[in-house]
């Protein structure tokens, strides 16, 4: 092994992740080189200087007792103060089910290179059947990797995105839309529409964004973003 | 699974995460309060998502959740670590920081000063670093919680660590 070949190889010996055989070339090179040496002991030695200064810090008990509470009430649907704050306010949603699935599934990261991405704002609108409209989209994504998908709800087609609102097998629209959340969807809901039924920001799920209004946010993703226009 | 058995098996594989989560929470946030309150949301979220939970690696799993947590408490998108390519021109020179001599019993300020340099770091850097550092992830285990290809963990362990070694070099000189 070389010296060239060994500095690229020593972080990953450092932290213990080099294979065997590569280890052990590694090894002999640093028995003959002085300045590989060098440069590992410094690794070593700076891996154990940050490693004695930041000190792990345990729960507090008082966290520990209160998941331990609210799992045995399953009181598990309140909201944080971050997802309570004003109106109006972009809030974006927490991936759980991103990171439930990427940490279960590898996933290619070259698989979008190449080829223009297609993207399209879905509507949805008074008389659009929501739960329809969640299982278009799931299939146009199944059909086209790499699609941008913005679904852009707009008069009674905000209900869905409500807290606790329910398709008609009973299953919660939140589900539906994490899932599709975490393949990439983004949902949007008119600010304007809110307003003007009186609908307490606060209720739209964590999931959805809020935007002032949807017809603009149609218009500025046509015109400045290249989306193309679907109405569901 | 019945909500018994499922809060069972939630308690047996994701409770005893709870400190490695909390440090995490505490080293994005820079606020022990605010970490609890993450910490709190993200383990009832987990709760929540918890039937699609098929593995045994419930530190990772209840970490990323944690982490992007966390991320919507600031208001903002996760550090994105996709087309990051693992650059090996950055890792063939190392960190360049000549340890002095007090190192081998290092003094209460070095230590503060470590800290702080690691508190310092952008995120990305400090998540990468905190995971390997102080709860001992694998390149592999780090990747799944911060949603990054290996190379991007590798190449941003080995920038974060150059961003520490400059601070000591430059410490170091002042002395
Ligand atoms: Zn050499």
């Amino acid at each position: 092994m070389d010296c060239t070949r060994t500095r690229q190889l020593l972080q990953a010996y450092v932290d213990h992740e080099l294979e065997v055989s590569p280890a052990l070339e590694l090894e002999e090179h640093l028995r003959r080189c002085d300045a590989c040496r060098a440069r590992y002991h410094t690794f070593r030695q700076l891996r154990a200087t940050v490693g004695a200064a930041i000190a792990f810090t345990p729960a507090p008990d008082a966290l520990r007792r209160r998941i331990a509470q609210r799992l045995h009430t399953q009181e598990i649907r309140a909201r944080p103060w971050w997802a309570r704050r004003a109106a109006l306010v972009a809030v974006p949603a927490v991936l759980a089910l991103v990171a439930a699935t990427l940490v279960l599934v590898p996933k290619s990261d070259d698989s979008l290179r190449g080829s223009p991405v297609e993207k399209i704002v879905y509507h949805i609108n008074e008389g659009t059947d929501p739960a329809t409209a969640l299982r278009n989209v799931a299939n146009h994504l199944q059909l086209t990797p790499g699609l941008k998908a913005v679904v852009v709800a707009h008069n009674k087609g905000v209900d869905f995105l409500l807290m606790g609102a329910r398709d008609d097998d009973g299953q919660l629209f939140e589900d539906q839309v994490a899932a599709l959340k975490a393949r990439g969807v983004d949902f949007r809901v008119c600010g304007n529409t809110l307003s003007r039924r009186h609908i307490d920001p606060t209720r739209v799920i964590p999931e959805a964004k809020l935007v002032p209004s949807g017809v603009a946010e149609i218009g500025r993703l046509q015109t400045k973003e290249g989306y193309a226009y679907m109405r569901l | 699974m019945t909500g018994d058995v499922k809060r069972r098996r939630f308690e047996r594989l994701i409770l005893p995460h709870l400190d490695a989560a909390y440090d995490l929470a505490r080293w994005l946030m820079r606020d022990g309060a605010a970490a609890q309150e993450v910490v709190q949301e993200a383990y009832l979220r987990a709760f929540r998502y918890f039937d699609s939970f098929h593995g045994d690696e419930g530190r990772a799993w209840v970490l990323a959740i944690v982490r992007n947590t966390c991320f919507s408490a600031l208001d903002r998108e996760p550090p994105a670590g996709r087309f990051e390519e693992f650059d090996e021109s950055l890792h063939c020179d190392g960190p360049e920081w000549v340890p002095g001599p007090e190192s081998a019993a290092m003094t209460h300020e070095t230590q503060t000063f470590v800290r702080d340099a690691v508190a310092a770091l952008p995120e990305e850097f400090r998540e990468t670093i905190v995971l390997r550092e102080l709860h001992g992830l694998s390149y592999r285990e780090i990747a799944a919680v911060t949603d990054a290809p290996i190379g991007t963990v590798m190449s941003r362990l080995a920038r974060g660590r150059g961003m520490l070694a400059k601070a000591l070099a430059s410490r170091a000189k002042k002395e």
